[in-house]
C-alpha cells in the first residue's frame, strides 16, 4: 500500500511531560507518528495539544520523556535541527514570510534543509544543492496548488491561501514527517476537502502525518488512528470509528450523543486502557485521488 | 564600610537620577513610547534656564518654575499631537516609536549646537542656596540634595495615588494596555497620552536643571548623563517607581563611596572608570542579567515597509551615485580631504542597513564598533597592539576589521533573546560602556598615531582606496540582500518561528548577521579615523551613533544606496554650514518619518516611480494603513466591489482557493487585485 514506508522513520514520543509551574499541561503521553498514516490528536482547549505539538515540533522542551526520529533521539534538538533532520511543520497562526513572494517562501523551506554555513554564502561559494531545490518547490508548488501565484508577495494574500504557502513550505523541504497544527482553520469547505485529499495522498506517498485540528469531519475523515486528549493524557485512542464510539473519549471531547466535539472537558476524565491497535487501521472510504466532495452538507466539526 | 558624609553627598546625585527614571517610566506608561528624546530635552530646558539667568539675567527660581511647569509640557504636548499621535493611530510598533523619539532626540541635540555651540559652560544656574544642615553624629547634608530627595518622593507618591486611586489612572492603565479597546470604551486615549507626555516632559525638564549644577553644561554630555538613567529605569524593568528611587539611590550613594576605595595601579585606573560611570555600568547589567522588561507591546524586529520595491528603476536613476562619489577626486586639497569622510561614513551607515535593515535588529551602538576598528588601527600602526612590532597601514586595516568581528558575535549573543527596545537598550549600553571603559582611557588611546596606509599616502590616493572599500562592502551587502542568505534573512526578520520551521539558524545567523555588521562598521571607523589622521573619541560618542541610526533610518534603514547619500548629506553640511545644521536636518527627518514611511529615498521612488513604469500599481505598492492613496468614501465602495468582482472571477477561475468567505478587509482586496492582474497576463 505504502511505497517507501521502509525508509521513513516514525516519530516516537514515550512518556512526555511538560509543566507550567504547577500545570502539568503535558501529563506523561506516548504517541507514535507511523510513516504512510495520518495520526491525529484531538481534545478540548486546554487539553495539552499545542504543548505536545510544540514538544514534538522542538519549539518546546520537554521535562521528562523522550522523542524519537527512527533509532535517533531528537529530545534536546532544536527546532532547525529537527527541520534538517526532515520534521517539517506548521503553524496554529500562520506564519509565511510576508515580504516574500510565494515561490521564495517555499524556496526558504527547500534549501534549508541542509544546513549549510552563512559564511559560505557571502563568500559566494557555489550551492551544490540548487538544482534540488528548485526541483522540490516546482514539486511542492503543484502540489498544494499554488504554481499560479508563484510570483505573488505573500503579504498580499488572504488567510487561507497562506495555510496553503505554509503547509507547501514544510513539504518543500521534502520531509519524512509532517506536523500539523489546526491546518484548517480558516479555510473553507472546498479548501479542507483540498486538504484532506492532499494529506490522503502524502501519508499514501510514505509520510508520517501528525494531525492536531478541531475540525472533526477532516479528522474522521483522513485520520488512520485517532488520539483523544484531555488534562494532559490521552485517554481514548485507536482507529476513527472506534474512538468515535468510545466512552472515555465521549467523556472528554466528543458529544454523547452526536459523536460530535463539543469543546470543554467538565469532568476530570478517566484514563481508559487503549483499545487492540491491530484491526485494520484504515477502515474509511477515503483513498488517494478522490475529488473534494458535499460542498453542501454540514459540518460535523464545528466549535 | 559606608561613611555617613559620601552616603549624603551621594544622596543628590541619586535623587536627580531617581527623578530622571521616574519620568521615563510614567511617560512610558502613558504613553507607549519610550522617549529616547527624553535627554535631550532635558540638556535643552538646562540650556534655555542658562540662558535666562546668565543672558538674559531673569531670577533663578521664577525662571525655573516657567521652564519646568511651562515651556517643558507645552514642549511634549507639542509632540504628541505632531509626531507620536499620528504614529499611534497607524499602529505603528515600537521599533518606529523608538526611531521617532530618537529623531526628536537628534533635533533637539542640533538645535542646542546651533544655539549655544559644542563647548562646555561651567556655570548652570543652581536652583537652591548651597547651605548644609547638620544632622546627629556630626554628619553634614546639602540643604539641595535633601530638596531634590524631598522633590522625587514627592512626585512619586503623586503618580502613584494618581494611577492608583483616580479615575484619571483607570484610564491611562486601560490606554497603555489596549488603546482601540479603550477608545471603544470611551476613555479620550489622545487625552490621556497628552497627559502623559505633558509629565513625563515636565519630569525631563525639572531632571536637566537639577542636574546641570553637578556637571557641567555641554549638549552632548549633559545629554548623555540624563540618558544614563535609563538604567535606572530598566533595573525597575520599566514598571515600579519605588524600586526605581531605590536604585538611583544606591547607586548615587554607592558611586561617592567608591571614592574612598583606593587600588594600585591600573586597577586604580578601572576602579575610577567604574565609580563614575556606575550608572553605565548598571544599565548594562540590568540589561543583561533581568528576566524581562515590562514591555508596552512587542514587535520583533524593525518593521520593512514593502513600498517601491516593486518598482524597477530606470539605470538613470542610478547614474548621480558614481558621479557623487567620484566628484571629489576633482577638488582640490582642502575640500577632498573633508570628502574623504564620505565614503568612510557611507560604509558605517552601510553596516547599519545590514543589521537594521536586512536582519531587523535594532541597533544603537555602531559608534561603538567603529570606534574599536579605528582604534585598533591606530593601535597596530603604532605597535602599541600587544607587544605587536608596527603593522604597515593597509595590513593595519584588514587585521583591525577582523579584530571587531569576535565583539560583533560578543554583542549578538544578546540579541538571540532580546528584541526591540530590550535589544536598542542593550546596544546602545554597550556604545557607553565602550566609549567610557576604552575610548576615554587614557593607557589605550595615548601616544597612537594613525595615518593613511601606504601606498595610499596622498589625499587622492587615499580617497580611491576608500572608493575601493565601500565598492567591495556594498558587493558584500548585494550577497546579504540577494541568493540564499538574503532570504535567510528575510525570513527571519518576517518570522521567526517560520524560518526555525524551516531549518533555519535563527541564533546562529543573529550573531552571524552582527559580526558581519561589525566588522563593517570596524571598516568605516578604521577609514574614518585614517582620513583624519588621529583616533578621535568624540568622533565616536555614542550619541554620535544615536544621531547616525537616525540618518539610515531617514534615508531608508533597508537602502545602502540612502545610507551612501545620508553619508554625503551629513559630511557636506558639516563642511559647507554651522555645526549642529546636519544635526537638526537628519533629526527633522526622523520626526517627519511618520510622514514618509520608509525613509526619503523610498518615499522619493514612491512619487516618481510611476513616472517611469507601465504598471499603475507600483506606485501604490503600499502596505494597506500607509495610505498613500486616499480616495473618497464612495470611491472606497466601488473599489470594494470592483475587487470582490474579481475575487470571485479568480476564485472561480484559478481555483488558489484565494478567497475564503471569512477573510476580509485589505488582505482580500490585495490578493485579489494581484490575481486578477496575473490572470490579465498571458
Amino acid at each position: 500500500m505504502t511505497r517507501r514506508q521502509s525508509d521513513v522513520p516514525s516519530l516516537q514520543a514515550r512518556g512526555l511531560v511538560r509543566h507550567f509551574g504547577g500545570l502539568r499541561a503535558v501529563d506523561g503521553v506516548d504517541l507514535a507518528v507511523p510513516p504512510g498514516e495520518v495520526t491525529a490528536v484531538i481534545g478540548p482547549n486546554g487539553a495539552g495539544k499545542s504543548t505536545l505539538f510544540h514538544c514534538l515540533a522542538g519549539a518546546q522542551r520537554p521535562d521528562e520523556g523522550r522523542i524519537r526520529l527512527g533509532e535517533r533521539d531528537i529530545t534536546r534538538l532544536a527546532d532547525h535541527r529537527r527541520a534538517r533532520l526532515g520534521i517539517a511543520r506548521t503553524f496554529q497562526v500562520v506564519s509565511v514570510f510576508p515580504s516574500l513572494t510565494v515561490a521564495d517562501n517555499l524556496r526558504v523551506g527547500a534549501e534549508n534543509r541542509t544546513g549549510a554555513s552563512a559564511t559560505a554564502r557571502l563568500l559566494g561559494l557555489p550551492d551544490a544543492a540548487r538544482g534540488r531545490t528548485r526541483t522540490a518547490v516546482e514539486a511542492a508548488l503543484e502540489l498544494v496548488g499554488l504554481t499560479e501565484l508563484r510570483d505573488v508577495r505573500c503579504g498580499e494574500l488572504p488567510t487561507g491561501t497562506l495555510r496553503l504557502v505554509e503547509l507547501g513550505r514544510a513539504l518543500a523541504s521534502r520531509p519524512s514527517v509532517l506536523l500539523l497544527d489546526e491546518p484548517a482553520s480558516g479555510l473553507d469547505d472546498t479548501e479542507t476537502g483540498r486538504l484532506r485529499v492532499l494529506l490522503r495522498g502524502l501519508a499514501d506517498d510514505g509520510l508520517a502525518v501528525l494531525l492536531v485540528e478541531h475540525d472533526m469531519e477532516l479528522v474522521f475523515g483522513v485520520a488512520d488512528s485517532v488520539h483523544v486528549m484531555a488534562a494532559g493524557r490521552i485517554v481514548a485512542s485507536g482507529p476513527p470509528e472506534q474512538v468515535r464510539e468510545n466512552e472515555a473519549a465521549r467523556a472528554a471531547y466528543l458529544d454523547p450523543v452526536t459523536g460530535d466535539a463539543h469543546g470543554a472537558a467538565d469532568e476530570p476524565p478517566s484514563p481508559s486502557p487503549r483499545p487492540p491497535d491491530d484491526e485494520d487501521p484504515r477502515p474509511l472510504g477515503v483513498r488517494g485521488s478522490q475529488p473534494p466532495d458535499e460542498q453542501g452538507t454540514p459540518r460535523d466539526g464545528e466549535r | 564600610m559606608l561613611t555617613i558624609d559620601l552616603a549624603l553627598a551621594g544622596l543628590a546625585v541619586g535623587a536627580i537620577a531617581a527623578l530622571g527614571a521616574v519620568g521615563l517610566i510614567t511617560s512610558y506608561r502613558a504613553t507607549g513610547v519610550f522617549n529616547l528624546g527624553f535627554g535631550a530635552l532635558a540638556m535643552l530646558i538646562a540650556y534655555l534656564l542658562w540662558q535666562q539667568v546668565r543672558v538674559w539675567g531673569w531670577p533663578v527660581v521664577p525662571a525655573a518654575l516657567f521652564d519646568v511647569l511651562v515651556v517643558a509640557p507645552a514642549f511634549g504636548l507639542l509632540l504628541e499631537r505632531f509626531v507620536f499621535r499620528g504614529l499611534g493611530r497607524r499602529g505603528a510598533g515600537p521599533a518606529e516609536m523608538l526611531a521617532a523619539s530618537l529623531g526628536v532626540l537628534v533635533l533637539l541635540l542640533g538645535i542646542a549646537i546651533l544655539t549655544w555651540g559644542t563647548e562646555s559652560r561651567l556655570d548652570p544656574p543652581t536652583l537652591f542656596e548651597t547651605g548644609s544642615i547638620e544632622l546627629w553624629g556630626g554628619a553634614t547634608v546639602s540643604e539641595a540634595a535633601l530638596i531634590d530627595l524631598g522633590v522625587v518622593v514627592g512626585v512619586a507618591v503623586v503618580v502613584a495615588a494618581v494611577t492608583r486611586f483616580t479615575r484619571f489612572g483607570a484610564e491611562l492603565r486601560a490606554v497603555v494596555d489596549r488603546r482601540e479597546l479603550a477608545e471603544l470604551s470611551g476613555v479620550a486615549a489622545d487625552r490621556v497620552s497628552a497627559v502623559g507626555w505633558a509629565f513625563g516632559s515636565m519630569l525631563a525638564g525639572l531632571t536637566g536643571i537639577l542636574l546641570a549644577p553637578h556637571v557641567r553644561l555641554d549638549p552632548f554630555g549633559l545629554t548623555l548623563l540624563v540618558l544614563e538613567t535609563i538604567g535606572v529605569a530598566v533595573a525597575a524593568r520599566l514598571a515600579s517607581l519605588p524600586v526605581a528611587i531605590l536604585v538611583a539611590v544606591a547607586i548615587g550613594v554607592g558611586q561617592s563611596e567608591l571614592t574612598r576605595v583606593q587600588l594600585e595601579g591600573k586597577a586604580q585606573n578601572l576602579l575610577q572608570a567604574l565609580q563614575s560611570n556606575l550608572f553605565v555600568v548598571v544599565l548594562l547589567l540590568a540589561l543583561l542579567l533581568l528576566p524581562r522588561m515590562v514591555e508596552v507591546g512587542s514587535r520583533a524586529s524593525y518593521p520593512r515597509v514593502d513600498a517601491g520595491t516593486r518598482t524597477r528603476l530606470p539605470a538613470l536613476w542610478w547614474l548621480p551615485y558614481p558621479i557623487l562619489l567620484a566628484a571629489p577626486l576633482a577638488l582640490g586639497t582642502e575640500h577632498l580631504r573633508s570628502a574623504q569622510q564620505i565614503p568612510a561614513l557611507a560604509i558605517v551607515f552601510v553596516s547599519l542597513v545590514i543589521l537594521t535593515g536586512y536582519a531587523g535588529q535594532v541597533s544603537l551602538g555602531q559608534a561603538g564598533y567603529a570606534g574599536l576598528g579605528a582604534l585598533f588601527a591606530a593601535s597596530l600602526m603604532s605597535g602599541k597592539f600587544l607587544g605587536l612590532p608596527e603593522v604597515p597601514g593597509l595590513l593595519a586595516l584588514l587585521l583591525a576589521t577582523l579584530l571587531v568581528v569576535p565583539v560583533g558575535v560578543l554583542t549578538g549573543y544578546p540579541a538571540i533573546r532580546r528584541r526591540g527596545l530590550a535589544l536598542a537598550l542593550t546596544t546602545f549600553a554597550v556604545a557607553v560602556v565602550v566609549s567610557r571603559f576604552v575610548f576615554a582611557q587614557p593607557m589605550f588611546t595615548t601616544g597612537l598615531r594613525l595615518d593613511h596606509p601606504w601606498p595610499f599616502s596622498g589625499e587622492r590616493s587615499f580617497y580611491v582606496l576608500e572608493l575601493v572599500c565601500l565598492g567591495l562592502t556594498l558587493l558584500l551587502v548585494r550577497r546579504l540582500h540577494t541568493g540564499r542568505l538574503g532570504r535567510m534573512l528575510v525570513a527571519t526578520r518576517d518570522s521567526e518561528g517560520g524560518a526555525a520551521a524551516s531549518g533555519v539558524d535563527v541564533p546562529g545567523l543573529k550573531v552571524f548577521v552582527f559580526a558581519v555588521s561589525a566588522g563593517v562598521a570596524g571598516l568605516g571607523g578604521a577609514l574614518m579615523g585614517m582620513s583624519g589622521r588621529a583616533f578621535d573619541a568624540q568622533t565616536f560618542d555614542p550619541l554620535v551613533g544615536l544621531i547616525w541610526f537616525a540618518a539610515v533610518v531617514v534615508f531608508g534603514v533597508d537602502s545602502a544606496a540612502g545610507a551612501v547619500l545620508a553619508a554625503a548629506l551629513i559630511v557636506g553640511l558639516d563642511s559647507g554650514t554651522r555645526a549642529g545644521v546636519s544635526t537638526i536636518v537628519i533629526g527633522a527627518g526622523a520626526v517627519l518619518l511618520s510622514r514618509m514611511p520608509g525613509g526619503a529615498l523610498a518615499t522619493a521612488r514612491r512619487l516618481l516611480g510611476p513616472l517611469w513604469t507601465e504598471d499603475p500599481e507600483a506606485g501604490s505598492g503600499l502596505r494597506p494603513g500607509w495610505g498613500a492613496v486616499r480616495l473618497t468614501p464612495a470611491g472606497e465602495a466601488l473599489r470594494g466591489r470592483v475587487r470582490r468582482r474579481a475575487a470571485t472571477a479568480a476564485a472561480a477561475a484559478g481555483g488558489s482557493g484565494a478567497v475564503g468567505a471569512g477573510a476580509a478587509g485589505a488582505g482580500i482586496g490585495a490578493a485579489t487585485e494581484v490575481a486578477a492582474r496575473d490572470g490579465g497576463r498571458p
